[in-house]
C-alpha cells in the first residue's frame, strides 16, 4: 500500500480528488467565504432574486442562499465524515475480531450484521428518528448503525483472505499477540478495500442525511443542510425555480465528486488496471501515423496457400509499443504442415491472429507487410487490404484456427451443437436443421462416441479432449484451406495430447492437400511429430526455417539449439554421452521487453557465441541452402 | 356557452402537447391523457391532505374524516353559508325554556337501509355518545344532557342540567350524527342519514362515494359519483390539481396561492379561519414566569410570520383568537401584543435576565406550517436575546410530548369546533389532564368562572361583558399567545360549480357543499 | 439442499428476531397510538376517551401479555387488525405488496433495457469519445437522489406539460392503460439511479467478457460483430449483471420509501410510513415481517435465477 501513493497515484485520482478537498476546503472555512448569517431572515426580501449582495438571490424566508449551501456543505459532510467514522471504527473492529478468531465471535458478528441488513435501510431511519427525534446527534447514529455492517463484511472478508498468508504467518511465527497481529499485520495491508468503503459510505450518507432531512426527520432547521433546503425550496419551485436548482446541484456534484474518487481510487488500488490509459491513446495514435506498406514482390506460386511478407505487428500499451510481429516471411504450400516454435512471447501466437485479423482491439495493429490466401475459388487475396465485413467471409470459411484451452474457448451457456451451427450458418445457407445434421455428422468425424448427445450438452459437461474435438469439428466445419492450430494440446495431458495430434494427422491424410495445417507450439516434440517444415520465432522475428528432420539434426541457429537442447529428446536419453546429459539447460536470460529499441541481434544478450558484430546491427535473415534461412551471423560455425 | 368556450380555448395546447409527446418520443395514445383528467361530468374528485383513519360517527380523527363523515352522516343541525346553525336532519327546532331544545324531525328523512329517521335513533344516537364506553369526540360535552324525551316518533326534546348558549352549535357539528338504532356495536361505518353512501374503498388512497337516492333534499345530491382522494404532500396534491387529476383540493400550499389566482383553470377561496398561537408550561422552566411569557409575546414578529410561514395569507393575531366579525370581538382589546421590543427587553429586565436566556421551542416537522412559524418565531426572540432551541418531532411526539409537559414553549396551530369564544374554552378552561393543544398546567378559577358565565349567558351584550373580561385574563396570564390567522384555502378547478367554503373556524365544513357541488 | 434448508432456518430465526426487536422497539417510540388517533387536525381529545380506546386496543395490557398475545396470533398465520380501522392487516399488505413489487420490477426492466445496451456499448467503445460520456453520465444519474429526480418530473410532466397525472395509482383491472400511465414516472424515477448501477455493471461484465477465448473464436468464425456482441459477449455478461441486480432488488424493497411518498403510491412503503407515523403497531409490524421474508425470498430467488443463466451452475 505504501507505494501506492506515489505521484502517479495522485496523478491518476486527481480532479476527483482535488473536487472533494475543494468541497471540504469549502466546508471548513464556512465562516469565511459566506457572505452573510445562513440563518439571518429578511423577510422583506423573501425569494430574492440575485444581485451583488446575494449572488444566488434569497430563499422563502430572505436567508442568502450561497451563505446557506456554503454552511450546507459543513452540516452534509460533518454528518456523513463524522458516521462514517464511527460505522468504520465500530464494524472494522467487528470484522477483525470476526475473521480473525472464528467461532462464537465470528457468529456473532455476521449474525448481528444480518440483523441490522433485513431492515430496509429507510426504515431504520425512520423507526430511530421516530424514536430518539430529528437531529444532528440522531442522524449520525442512525447512519453509523446503518454503515457498519458494511464495513464489518468487507473487513471480514478480507480478513478471511489474509490471515493465512506469509507475512502473518512470519508475525504469529515471532510470537506477537493476537492485537499486534490484527492491528500490526492485517490492517494495514487490508486498507484498501476499506478506504474505498469508506469513500462510498460518505457519498451514500449523503445521500441518506439529505432524504432524510427532505422528509424533515433529519437536520433540524434552522441549520442549512442541502435536503432540508430542497424541501424548503420544493414548495416554491414555481416562484422561485433556482433556489430549488442550488441545492440539487450542490448535493449531486458533491456525490459526484465522491464517487469519482471512489471510481479512480478503485482503478489504482486495483492490481488489474494497467497504468494510465492517457499513454496508450498517445502511442496507438504514433502506431498509426507508422503504416506503411510495400507492394509484396512478385506473383504466388501456384502451390502456395499462404504467402506472408514482411509482416509488422505492433501491440500499444500504455507503456510503449510492443514489436510483435517484426518483418516476418514466409508460405504454407497445399497439404503442408508448418511448424511456428518459440518461447511465449516469441510473437508466434501474434502472427496467427495477424493473419485472420483477430488482433486485440484497439492495441494491436498491423502497420505493414503482406499476407496473401490462396482461395478455395483460385482467387489470391492480400488479406491486409480486406475490410472487416471481408475478412469475416474469410475467416473460418478459408481459414480456421484452433485454440489453446478449449474450455475457455468455446462460450460456457451454450451448447456445443449450436455453436458448431452457428460457424456453419456463418458460412453456409444452411437451415437449422441440415446444419444440425451437418454438426453431427462433424462431431461423428472427429471420433466422439455419441455425437447426438454432444450435440446437446455444454461444454463444461465434456472432457478436454472431447472439448478439444468439438473445436476441431468446429473449425473444420466449412472445409477451410487453412487450419491455424495455436497450441492446441498444451492444455491436455499426455494421453489426450496424441489422440488430438493423431486426430489431426488423421484429417490432413483423408484428403491430401486439401487443408494446410501452420501449428503454433512451443512443445519440441509435437513439432517433431506433426511439423514438415519449422519457422522458429524469437523476439517477434523468424531466426531459422527449415524442414523438420534437418533443424533436429542440424540447427543453423544458438536460439534453436539452445530450445532443442532444453528438451529431453528420447534418441539421446538412452546415449551414455555424458555431454548429452548436461546439455539438458534452459537457456540463459529471458526473452526481452519487446517495447524497447535495441540495436543488433535480440538473441545476443543470451547468446554464448554473440560477437562485437552481432550488438551492432540487426543481422538478416539469410538463406543458408537447401530452402533454410537463418538469421545468424555464425550461422556457418554450428 | 361556458362549456363551449372551454372546450375551444383548451383545442390548442393539445395540439401542441401531442406534437411535443410525439417529438419526445413517447408512444401516447391520443386518449390516454383524457383517462386520466378529471373532468367527467358529474363525478367530482376531491384531494384531501390525508387518508381518513377511519370514518366512525361520533369520533374525531381528523378534518379529512370529517369532510367523508358529513357525506355519510348528518345531524340535527348544521350550518349554512354564513357559518350560522341551521335545521339539517330536524326540519325545525326551538329552545323550551332555559335548558331544553325540541326538535321536529324531517318527515321524508331516512337511513341508508331505508328506515325512517325517528326520535328512537336520535335517543340512542346521543345514549352512544355519552355511553359508558364511549370514544366519542363529545362525551365529555353532552354530559351536560339530562335528559332525552321522545315527544312522538318525529319529536325530540333534549334537557339540559344548566343553559348552555353553545349547545345548538355541538348539535351542528360533525361529531353529533344521528345514526339508526340499528348500527351493529363498533361498525366502522354506521347507517346514517347523509347525503351519499360508501361506495368502493381503496384503503389508504381512495375512498368513492354514490348518491343516496333517498336524501330527503329533493334534487340533492347533484354529482353522480364523489372521489375522495388523500394526497399528504403538499407538493403533490398541488400538482394534482394543476395537472387536472383532480376537481378540488384542500389546505392549498399558501406559496401556491398567488399562482393559483392567476391561473386560467382554477379558481381559489380562501377563509381567513384557523389560527397559529404560542403555549406554554406553567409548571417548570423560564415560562413559569408570567413576565418572561409577556416578554416573547412582545418580542414575536407577527407580520414576518404572517409573510414568511403563511406567504402573506392571513393576519398579525395579536390576542386571543377572537375574530374580526364575531359579535364579540372588541377592537380596544385586540392588538394587545402588538410587536414592542423595548417593553420586551424591559419585562425581561423585570424577570431577571436582561440578556435574555435559552429555552426550547416545541413544534413539529410534519406539518410545515407549525415548522415555518417556530423558525420566524425562533428568529424574532433572537432579537431580545431569547435564544430558542428548535425541537421538531414528528407529529405523533410531539403530541406525547405536549400532553406530558415535556416542553418548555410551543407552537400550535389550531381552529375552534365553531365560531363562539366559547370554542376557546379548550384552551382556556383549565383541565385536571393536560392536552397538547393548550398551555400545560394553566388554572384560574377566575377564568373557569367566566368561561361558564359565558356560556349559560343567552344575552349577547351581558356575554360580550363577560368574553371581554375574559379576553383581558387571558391577555394578563397568557395561557395562549396568538401569532396569526391563516388563510385556510381550497383550488377548485372553474368547471366545478356550487362548491363553498364556510367563514372561520368552520373551513373543514366546506365539505357540507358536496351535495350541492356540480361538475358540468 | 442441505445449505438451502440451513439458510432457510436461519433465516426464519432472524426474522423471529427483528420482529422482537421491533416489537419492542415500538413500544418504546414515543407517541400513543390511542392518543394519535384521536388527535387529528390538531384538537385535543377527553383523556377518558383515550383510556377507552387504549382499552380497546388491549394497550392496557401489561407488555408481556401483548408480547405473547402477538406471538399466538402469528403461530396462526393472524397478523391482527390495523388500529385505525380494524381493517386485517394481513389483507391490506396482500393488496398492497404487488404494487410495491410491480413498481420495483418495472423499474428493473427500465433498467436494464436502458442500463444493459448502453453498457454494452460503452465496453465495446472503451476508451472512446462514446464511453467516456455514458459513463460520465452514468456516474452522475447515480449521484442525483430519487426525490431530487421525482421532483423535477413532477413540476415538468405533471404541471408544467400536464402529460402524466402528478401521482396516484390505478388499479390494472380497473384500466390498464391508465394504470401503466401512472407507473410511468414513479418506475422512471427509480430506474434513473439503477440503470447508471445496471449500466456499471455491464460494462464491467462486457468488458471482462470480450476479454474470454470464446469471444475470439466466435470471431474467428467468421460471426458478425453484432452476433459476436449479443450471443458471446451480452448473453454471458447478463448472469453477473441479473444477479447483482436481483441482490439490489432487496434493498430496493426498503428503499422505495421515497418514491412511493413523492408520487403518492400506494405501496407497502407508504403504508408502513403511515403505520409508523399513526403508531399503528399491528400494521408496521405485519409490513416488515412480510417485507424481510419476501427479502429473503428473494435471495433464493436470485440464487435460482443464477443457475438458469449459468449452465455450470445448473448442473454442478
Amino acid at each position: 500500500m505504501t507505494s501506492a501513493f506515489d505521484l502517479a497515484f495522485l496523478r491518476r485520482i486527481g480532479w476527483p480528488l482535488a473536487a472533494v478537498c475543494l468541497i471540504l476546503l469549502v466546508a471548513v472555512l464556512a465562516p469565511l467565504l459566506a457572505p452573510h448569517d445562513p440563518i439571518r431572515m429578511d423577510v422583506v426580501n423573501r425569494l430574492g432574486t440575485p444581485n451583488w449582495l446575494h449572488p444566488l438571490g434569497q430563499d422563502e424566508y430572505g436567508r442568502d442562499i450561497l451563505s446557506r449551501l456554503v454552511y450546507g456543505a459543513r452540516v452534509s459532510l460533518s454528518v456523513a465524515l463524522l458516521s462514517a467514522t464511527i460505522a468504520a471504527c465500530i464494524g472494522i473492529v467487528a470484522g477483525l475480531i470476526g475473521g480473525y478468531f472464528g467461532g462464537v465471535s465470528e457468529l456473532l458478528t455476521l449474525r448481528v450484521v444480518d440483523i441490522v441488513l433485513c431492515f430496509p435501510p429507510m426504515l431504520l431511519a425512520l423507526l430511530v428518528v421516530t424514536m430518539l427525534g430529528p437531529g444532528m446527534e440522531t442522524l449520525t447514529l442512525v447512519l453509523s448503525i446503518l454503515f457498519i455492517p458494511g464495513f464489518a463484511r468487507v473487513t471480514y472478508g478480507e480478513v478471511l483472505s489474509t490471515k493465512n498468508q506469509e507475512y502473518v504467518e512470519a508475525t504469529r511465527a515471532l510470537g506477537a499477540g493476537s492485537a499486534r497481529i490484527l492491528f500490526g499485520a492485517i490492517l494495514p495491508n487490508i486498507v484498501g478495500p476499506i478506504l474505498v468503503q469508506f469513500s462510498l459510505t460518505v457519498a451514500s450518507a449523503i445521500v441518506l442525511e439529505s432524504g432524510l432531512s427532505f422528509l424533515g426527520l433529519g437536520v433540524v432547521p434552522p441549520a442549512p443542510s442541502w435536503g432540508l433546503m430542497i424541501r424548503g425550496a420544493r414548495g416554491y419551485m414555481e416562484q422561485a425555480p433556482m433556489g430549488l436548482l442550488w441545492p440539487c446541484l450542490a448535493l449531486v456534484l458533491t456525490i459526484w465528486s465522491i464517487n469519482q474518487l471512489c471510481d479512480s481510487f478503485r482503478d489504482a488500488v486495483d492490481p488489474r488496471s494497467g497504468g494510465s490509459t492517457r499513454g496508450f491513446w498517445t502511442n496507438l495514435r504514433a502506431v498509426l501515423g507508422m503504416s506503411s506498406r510495400a507492394a509484396p514482390s512478385g506473383a504466388v506460386a501456384p502451390e502456395v496457400v499462404l504467402a506472408v511478407e514482411g509482416l509488422k505487428t505492433r501491440i500499444v500499451t500504455p507503456t510503449g509499443v510492443v514489436r510483435a510481429v517484426d518483418d516476418v516471411s514466409f508460405q504454407v504450400r497445399r497439404g503442408e504442415t508448418v511448424a511456428v516454435v518459440g518461447e511465449s512471447g516469441s510473437g508466434k501466437s501474434m502472427t496467427g491472429l495477424s493473419i485472420m485479423g483477430l488482433l486485440p482491439q484497439p492495441a494491436g495493429r498491423v502497420i505493414g507487410g503482406s499476407v496473401r490466401l490462396a482461395t478455395k475459388d483460385g482467387r489470391i487475396v492480400e488479406l491486409t487490404d480486406l475490410d472487416e465485413p471481408a475478412l469475416r467471409k474469410i475467416r473460418g470459411e478459408q481459414v480456421a484456427m484452433i485454440f489453446q484451452e478449449p474450455m475457455t474457448s468455446l462460450n460456457p451457456v451454450h451448447k456445443v451443437g449450436t455453436q458448431i451451427v452457428e460457424a456453419i450458418q456463418a458460412h453456409r445457407a444452411m437451415d437449422n436443421a441440415a446444419a444440425q445434421a451437418r454438426a453431427k455428422a462433424l462431431l461423428e468425424h472427429v471420433g466422439i462416441p455419441d455425437p447426438a448427445r454432444c450435440l446437446g450438452e455444454f461444454p463444461h459437461q465434456l472432457s478436454g479432449g472431447m472439448r478439444q474435438r468439438a473445436m476441431i469439428a468446429m473449425a473444420l466445419s466449412c472445409e477451410p484451406k487453412l487450419l491455424i492450430a495455436d497450441e492446441p494440446t498444451t492444455a491436455l495431458d499426455v494421453t489426450i495430447q496424441a489422440q488430438i495430434l493423431e486426430l489431426l494427422r488423421a484429417l490432413q491424410r483423408e484428403h491430401p492437400g486439401s487443408m494446410s495445417v501452420m501449428f503454433v507450439t512451443h512443445n519440441l516434440g509435437v513439432v517433431a511429430e506433426m511439423a514438415d517444415r519449422v519457422l522458429v520465432m524469437y523476439a517477434g522475428q523468424i531466426v531459422e526455417e527449415a524442414d523438420v528432420a534437418t533443424i533436429f539434426a542440424r540447427p543453423r541457429h544458438p536460439y534453436t539449439r539452445g530450445l532443442l537442447d532444453s528438451v529431453p529428446k528420447p534418441s539421446h536419453a538412452a546415449d551414455t554421452d555424458a555431454s548429452a546429459r548436461r546439455r539438458l539447460a534452459t537457456i540463459p536470460g529471458t526473452v526481452p521487453n519487446l517495447a524497447l529499441d535495441r540495436v543488433g541481434c535480440a538473441f545476443a544478450p543470451r547468446c554464448a557465441m554473440a560477437l562485437d558484430a552481432c550488438r551492432q546491427g540487426d543481422p538478416p535473415l539469410v538463406d543458408v541452402g537447401g530452402g533454410r534461412r537463418s538469421r545468424c551471423l555464425r550461422w556457418s560455425e554450428l | 356557452m361556458r362549456n363551449e368556450l372551454d372546450r375551444s380555448a383548451m383545442r390548442r395546447p393539445l395540439g401542441r402537447r401531442h406534437f411535443l409527446a410525439g417529438a419526445a418520443g413517447l408512444a401516447l395514445a391520443p386518449n390516454w391523457r383524457t383517462a386520466a383528467r378529471a373532468r367527467t361530468p358529474g363525478v367530482l374528485t376531491f384531494g384531501l391532505s390525508a387518508y381518513p383513519p377511519s370514518v366512525k360517527p361520533f369520533e374525531f380523527v381528523g378534518a379529512a374524516s370529517a369532510s367523508v363523515r358529513m357525506q355519510l352522516y348528518r345531524g340535527l343541525l348544521s350550518f349554512d353559508a354564513q357559518g350560522e346553525v341551521r335545521p339539517e336532519v330536524a326540519e325545525e327546532w326551538r329552545r323550551d325554556g332555559d335548558r331544553a331544545y325540541v326538535f321536529k324531525l324531517r318527515a321524508n328523512a331516512k337511513f341508508h337501509n331505508g328506515d325512517p329517521v325517528t326520535a328512537a335513533d336520535v335517543k340512542s344516537s346521543f345514549e352512544q355518545i355519552v355511553g359508558e364506553r364511549s370514544t366519542a369526540f363529545l362525551r365529555t360535552e353532552f354530559a351536560v344532557i339530562e335528559r332525552i324525551d321522545e315527544v312522538d316518533a318525529r319529536t325530540v326534546k333534549l334537557t339540559l342540567k344548566r343553559p348552555s348558549a353553545t349547545f345548538p352549535y355541538l348539535l351542528a357539528t360533525v361529531n353529533a350524527p344521528i345514526i339508526s338504532a340499528k348500527t351493529p356495536a363498533n361498525a366502522q361505518i354506521a347507517i346514517g342519514c347523509g347525503p351519499y353512501t360508501m361506495g368502493e374503498v381503496e384503503r389508504g388512497t381512495r375512498m368513492e362515494l354514490v348518491p343516496f337516492r333517498d336524501y330527503y333534499k329533493p334534487g340533492r345530491p347533484r354529482l353522480q359519483r364523489l372521489r375522495f382522494v388523500a394526497y399528504p404532500d403538499d407538493n403533490l396534491r398541488l400538482a394534482a390539481v394543476e395537472a387536472g387529476d383532480v376537481d378540488v383540493i384542500e389546505y392549498v400550499p399558501w406559496p401556491a396561492m398567488d399562482q393559483i389566482e392567476r391561473s386560467q383553470r382554477l379558481r381559489l377561496d380562501t377563509r381567513d379561519g384557523p389560527f397559529m398561537h404560542l403555549i406554554f408550561n406553567f409548571r417548570q422552566g423560564p415560562f413559569t414566569d408570567a413576565r418572561l411569557r409577556q416578554a416573547a409575546a412582545f418580542a414575536v414578529d407577527r407580520e414576518a410570520i404572517v409573510r414568511a410561514a403563511f406567504s402573506g395569507r392571513g393576519a398579525v393575531l395579536e390576542s386571543i383568537p377572537i375574530p374580526r366579525e364575531s359579535p364579540y370581538f372588541i377592537e380596544g382589546n385586540s392588538r394587545f401584543w402588538r410587536r414592542d421590543l423595548a417593553r420586551s427587553r424591559a419585562l425581561l429586565a423585570e424577570a431577571g435576565h436582561p440578556n435574555g436566556f435559552t429555552a426550547s421551542l416545541l413544534s413539529t416537522a410534519t406539518y410545515g406550517m407549525h415548522k415555518d412559524t417556530a423558525e420566524v418565531v425562533q428568529q424574532s426572540l433572537r432579537e431580545v436575546g431569547i435564544q430558542a432551541e428548535l425541537r421538531l418531532p414528528e407529529w405523533g411526539t410531539r403530541i406525547q410530548l405536549g400532553n406530558r409537559g415535556q416542553y418548555e414553549f410551543a407552537v400550535m396551530g389550531s381552529a375552534g369546533d365553531f365560531n363562539d369564544p366559547d370554542a376557546l374554552t379548550a384552551w382556556l378552561a383549565p383541565n385536571p389532564v393536560a392536552a397538547y393543544g393548550r398551555s400545560f398546567g394553566y388554572e384560574s378559577a377566575r377564568m373557569t368562572e367566566l368561561l361558564e358565565a359565558g356560556r349559560a349567558e343567552l344575552d349577547v351584550a351581558r356575554r360580550r361583558a363577560v368574553y371581554d373580561e375574559m379576553e383581558k385574563l387571558a391577555q394578563r396570564d397568557a395561557p395562549m399567545v396568538g401569532l396569526a390567522w391563516r388563510s385556510q384555502g381550497f383550488a377548485a378547478q372553474r368547471y366545478v360549480e356550487n362548491f363553498q367554503t364556510m367563514p372561520g373556524f368552520l373551513f373543514s365544513y366546506a365539505a357540507l357543499s358536496l351535495e350541492d357541488a356540480s361538475v358540468g | 439442499m442441505n445449505y438451502l434448508i440451513r439458510r432457510c432456518l436461519i433465516s426464519l430465526g432472524l426474522i423471529y428476531v427483528v420482529t422482537t426487536l421491533l416489537f419492542l422497539a415500538l413500544h418504546i417510540v414515543p407517541g400513543d397510538p390511542a392518543e394519535l388517533l384521536l388527535s387529528g387536525g390538531g384538537v385535543a381529545p377527553a383523556p377518558e376517551t383515550v383510556a377507552e380506546l387504549r382499552d380497546r386496543l388491549g394497550l392496557n395490557d401489561p407488555l408481556w401479555k401483548q408480547y405473547i398475545d402477538h406471538l399466538v396470533r402469528l403461530a396462526h398465520g393472524d397478523l391482527g387488525t390495523s388500529f385505525q380501522d380494524d381493517h386485517p392487516v394481513v389483507e391490506e399488505v396482500v393488496r398492497r405488496l404487488p404494487r410495491t413489487l410491480e413498481l420495483i420490477l418495472a423499474a428493473a426492466v427500465l433498467a436494464l433495457a436502458i442500463g444493459l445496451p448502453l453498457g454494452a456499448l460503452a465496453a465495446v467503445r472503451r476508451g472512446r469519445a462514446t464511453d467516456r460520456i455514458l459513463s460520465g453520465f452514468a456516474s452522475f444519474n447515480l449521484s442525483v437522489p430519487v426525490f431530487v429526480t421525482g421532483t423535477i418530473l413532477v413540476l415538468v410532466f405533471a404541471q408544467k406539460l400536464r402529460w402524466v397525472p402528478a401521482g396516484g395509482y390505478t388499479p390494472l383491472a380497473t384500466d390498464p392503460l391508465q394504470h401503466l400511465v401512472f407507473l410511468l414516472m414513479p418506475a422512471f424515477a427509480i430506474s434513473v439511479g439503477l440503470a447508471a448501477v445496471v449500466f456499471r455493471m455491464a460494462r464491467a461484465a462486457v468488458l471482462d467478457t470480450l476479454e474470454r477465448d470464446w469471444v475470439r473464436t466466435a470471431r474467428a468464425k467468421g460471426l458478425s460483430p453484432r452476433r459476436v456482441v449479443v450471443r458471446h459477449v451480452v448473453r454471458n455478461a447478463l448472469t453477473p449483471v441479473v444477479t447483482v441486480l436481483g441482490l439490489h432488488m432487496g434493498s430496493l424493497l426498503g428503499g422505495t420509501v421515497l418514491v412511493e411518498y413523492v408520487f403518492n403510491w400506494p405501496g407497502v412503503s407508504s403504508l408502513l410510513v403511515r403505520a409508523v407515523e399513526q403508531r399503528d403497531y399491528p400494521e408496521v409490524l405485519g409490513v416488515v415481517l412480510v417485507v424481510s421474508f419476501l427479502f429473503i425470498l428473494l435471495n433464493l430467488v436470485v440464487d435460482l435465477l443464477y443457475a438458469l443463466l449459468d449452465p455450470r451452475v445448473r448442473h454442478a
